[in-house]
């Protein structure tokens, strides 16, 4: 059995004396779709973060296709196969939607082939439409896909994704998650999905991990998650307790 | 050669005072409002000839200027935070940067004008002299200068601490959407803010001009001290500010003694360039 | 694909008749020496503004440290031509290497950390004077006389000309030169690196933007032209001296820039065109009356620009070029992406 694509080891990530991140672990394996959760604030995107060197951890290792790249600089975590999108949408406010994924795809492509990359990639997510729009005019639904599209742009073999079905209608998400599923299956590219919508989790990760208050306190697939009782304790809040 | 570091530390100290209210007003415009004055040592090298025109007008020493300079700076600092300022705030910074450095290019040539470029000083100081300490000199001018330099920024310290409107300054640079939430004005606020930042260069300069003159080059000088010892501070931290002066003043003061007057720019700049390559948050900054 | 179409859009078009036109003012002017004077300085602030451009405008780091650069190439130069009579076609470039090295220099610290975008703009503007200050104090290459250019050859060797012409040519080739280069920066990957760090420099990093590398590749553009033109400046002086390591200058042209239209290729150079001529005509009107009367007026113009149209005025005159287009039913391109910060 091949070893994980992403491996993270006991990652702990500070911000002065508050502990954000305290020893957390994950793995992924090449191809899943694995779902990380937890209730706000549990530090979902400062983990992200720090995997994909915009924080620096305090200890831990992050491993990437048996590469240690802890702390490596967030382009050079790019350029070997990673990427991302954020929680609050980064939009190149002032740039047209092909100029924001053309940006991406010059981490592969040379002058040469970037304009069939971008393309390629904004054929695919669907945003041939709005294609010369600028980002900052966009709804939120397209604004999601252009996160997508860039960071899908830079050819990556794995993707993480911040909260990209918040704030969707039925209909938007259905064909968000549509779309991942295509970039899973057809294209094989890994993905690893910080969520609150169920529907999101449930419908597409295969495994999943929950952190809470910085510690990672269980992971299993999501019929498993379901069940246990501390994750149910953690969103629910410690039953018996009330005045 | 102790004794001439001793001697340099001294002077060093004094001015660093000096340095630490010149820099003042900048700390405070910069740290409520988030505005970069790029005209701000323009402001300093406007008041002290400001200075010079009415002592020597009403033949008044340098120490009484004060009680015209700084309502006339006071009211200045007013004119420009509304007409210009104001409509900075929250658009593109490079609508601010530009305004501001125009804004210095139109003080500088104002001084040209009005002033004729010369360089300028007052004729006749009540503070003359100097006191002996064994082998060691005060000049009479930097000591008072430094110890009214004290007075101002703990006088400073406490109208941020003690009044309503110092807290409404202190509200505003924390949060200014929660601090309007409790009636803060930010207009009002601001512009205060803004005036007051401005009638400080014109205390700063009352002192300056008891042992200095002024050229409009001196803009620039006083711009690039500021922002110094400004950066070595941080912000949020009124001791800070003065420990930073009086590092920023005796180092360049050590400078000068051991190697040569002229060296005195590049000194500063020296300071400046470490300070944002190994710690932009400043010694003691907050923020 | 549609690379010929866009060669010769319409916008390239009139640029380039505009530049046509230009080549023919010393036929126009030529027998004015003060207009010729005139046409050279505009030229002067035409190339440095259309530099600038690409740290200032695309890049997003207003540099006031155009000074800097001008008056190192000339120093370098002028001193090569002096000491080792090496022709200032040659000294030209090893200006601009040793500007885009020195540049590099003192950019890489600053472009390390995260630093905000004032800071670089407040430590350039000190480096001008710190600059005009060591070489007072260094007698060997400066102090405070001015230093006659020296070697020997023929006036073509030397670069010294009895009249401006040449060096309006000189100027022009540059500029040319210049434009050309910001095209095909904003077209390339740099461009687009710059644009996007500009925008959100976390996100573009995350997209494989090495946001320093990029930051240093456009300072270096930037301060090699404006080495190049201080080795010019030298030569129609005919000596080196501090003070050419001018504050002013480096304000003004950051100040052309931004009121060009950041980003804007041919912004820049309109804006020096339109300034440089109203402050050289203001200048002759009111400078024998009161001496910064016409820097007043200048000033409060720039002030007026700075607050109402920001992003300068190219934007303006291009929305304003689209509307008389519809109105005249032609079809509309998409305005290019030029960010403001």
């Amino acid at each position: 059995m091949e070893s994980p694509l992403l491996t993270v080891s006991s990652l702990t990530v500070k911000f002065g004396s508050l502990v954000a991140v305290n020893a957390a672990s994950l793995d992924v394996n090449r191809g899943e779709i694995v779902g990380l959760i937890g209730p706000n604030g549990a530090g979902k995107t400062t983990l992200f973060n720090a995997i994909t060197g915009l924080v620096k951890p305090a200890s831990g290792r992050v491993t990437f296709k048996g590469v240690d790249i802890t702390g490596l600089r967030p382009d050079k975590v790019c350029k070997q196969g990673m990427s991302r999108t954020f929680q609050v949408t980064r939009a190149f406010a002032h740039m047209t939607v092909e100029d924001a994924v053309r940006v991406g795809a010059y981490n592969r492509c040379s002058e040469a082939t970037v304009r069939q990359k971008v393309d390629q990639v904004v054929a695919q997510c669907g945003l041939s439409e709005v294609r010369q729009r600028a980002c900052g005019d966009l709804g939120l639904a397209p604004l999601r896909r252009v996160e997508l599209a860039r960071a899908l742009a830079t050819g990556p073999e794995i993707l993480l994704l911040d909260e990209t079905g918040a704030g969707l209608t039925a209909t938007e998400l259905t064909s968000f998650m549509d779309l991942l599923l295509e970039l899973n299956q057809a294209q094989e590219i890994t993905l690893v999905v910080v969520e609150h919508v169920m529907q999101m989790v449930m419908g597409i990760c295969q495994r999943l991990f929950v952190l809470e208050s910085g510690s990672m306190i269980a992971t299993g697939s999501p019929a498993e998650i379901g069940k246990n009782q501390a994750v149910i304790e953690a969103y629910l809040g410690k039953r018996g307790m009330t005045a | 050669m102790i004794e001439t570091t001793v001697q340099a530390i001294i002077t060093g100290v004094m001015m660093g005072a000096i340095y630490a209210l010149i820099a003042l007003g900048l700390s405070i415009i910069f740290g409520v409002m988030n505005v970069v004055n790029f005209a701000h040592g323009d402001f300093v090298m406007f008041s002290m000839y400001l200075t010079f025109t009415i002592g020597t007008l009403l033949v008044w020493d340098s120490v009484q200027t004060p009680l015209l300079t700084v309502p006339i700076m006071f009211v200045f600092g007013l004119l420009i935070y509304y007409l210009i300022i104001d409509r900075t705030l929250g658009q593109f910074w490079v609508m601010q940067f530009a305004a501001t450095v125009g804004l210095q290019i139109l003080m500088r040539s104002a001084a040209l004008i009005i002033w004729k470029g010369q360089p300028r000083a007052l004729q006749y100081s009540i503070i003359q002299g100097s006191i002996h300490i064994g082998p060691f000199t005060i000049l009479t001018s930097r000591l008072v200068a430094a110890a009214v330099s004290l007075i101002v920024i703990g006088g400073m310290a406490l109208f941020l601490n003690k009044t309503w409107a110092g807290a409404a300054m202190r509200a505003a640079s924390d949060d200014l959407g929660a601090a309007s939430l409790m009636g803060v004005n930010r207009r009002r606020t601001y512009g205060l803010t803004f005036a007051i930042g401005s009638s400080l260069t014109a205390v700063a300069a009352a002192l300056l001009m008891s042992f200095q003159q002024i050229d409009p080059t001196g803009g620039m000088r006083f711009g690039l001290l500021s922002w110094c010892v400004l950066a070595l501070a941080g912000l949020g931290s009124l001791p800070g500010l003065l420990a930073a002066g009086i590092i920023v003043g005796i180092t360049e003061s050590l400078a000068v003694s051991f190697y040569d007057p002229r060296i005195r720019p590049l000194a500063i700049y020296a300071i400046f360039i470490l300070v944002l390559w190994l710690r932009p948050k400043g010694l003691f900054g907050r923020r | 694909m549609n690379k010929s179409k866009r060669i010769l859009s319409g916008r390239n078009l009139a640029g380039s008749i505009v530049l046509a036109a230009a080549a023919l003012v010393p036929l126009v002017l030529g027998h004015s020496q003060y207009n010729m004077i005139l046409a050279t300085t505009v030229m002067l602030y035409a190339v440095l503004a259309t530099a600038w451009n690409i740290i200032g405008g695309i890049g997003g780091q207003f540099d006031l440290a155009a000074g800097a650069y001008v008056g190192l190439g000339a120093f370098v130069t002028g001193t090569l031509l002096t000491r080792w009579n090496i022709t200032p076609w040659l000294g030209m470039l090893v200006a601009g290497a040793v500007a885009a090295l020195f540049a590099a220099s003192v950019g890489f610290p600053l472009f390390g950390f995260k630093i905000r975008d004032l800071w670089y703009s407040l430590s350039s503007s000190a480096l001008v004077e710190v600059l005009r200050v060591v070489f007072l104090m260094w007698a060997a290459v400066g102090g405070p006389t001015e230093r006659y250019l020296g070697g020997s050859g023929s006036q073509l060797y030397r670069m010294r000309f009895g009249t401006y012409i040449p060096y309006y040519y000189l100027l022009l080739v540059m500029l040319v030169i210049s434009l050309v280069l910001v095209n095909r920066i904003r077209q390339s990957k740099l461009g687009f690196s710059l644009l996007a760090l500009g925008e959100d420099e976390d996100a573009a990093e995350v997209l494989g933007v090495n946001v320093r590398a990029s930051k240093l590749k456009a300072l270096m553009i930037y301060a090699f032209i404006a080495g190049m033109v201080g080795g010019i400046y030298a030569c129609i002086y005919g000596y080196i001296h501090p003070s050419f390591f001018a504050t002013d200058l480096s304000m003004e042209v950051a100040i052309l820039g931004i009121v060009g239209g950041l980003g804007i290729t041919w912004g820049p150079a309109t804006a020096a065109l339109i300034f440089v001529s109203m402050r050289e005509f203001l200048r002759a009107r009111l400078g024998g009356e009161m001496a910064g009367l016409y820097l007043v007026v200048y000033a409060i113009v720039l002030i007026l620009v700075a607050l109402y149209q920001p992003l300068g005025l190219a934007p303006l005159a291009m929305r304003g070029i689209e509307r008389l287009k519809s109105m005249m039913g032609v079809k509309q391109r998409g305005i290019t992406s030029a960010h403001g910060k």
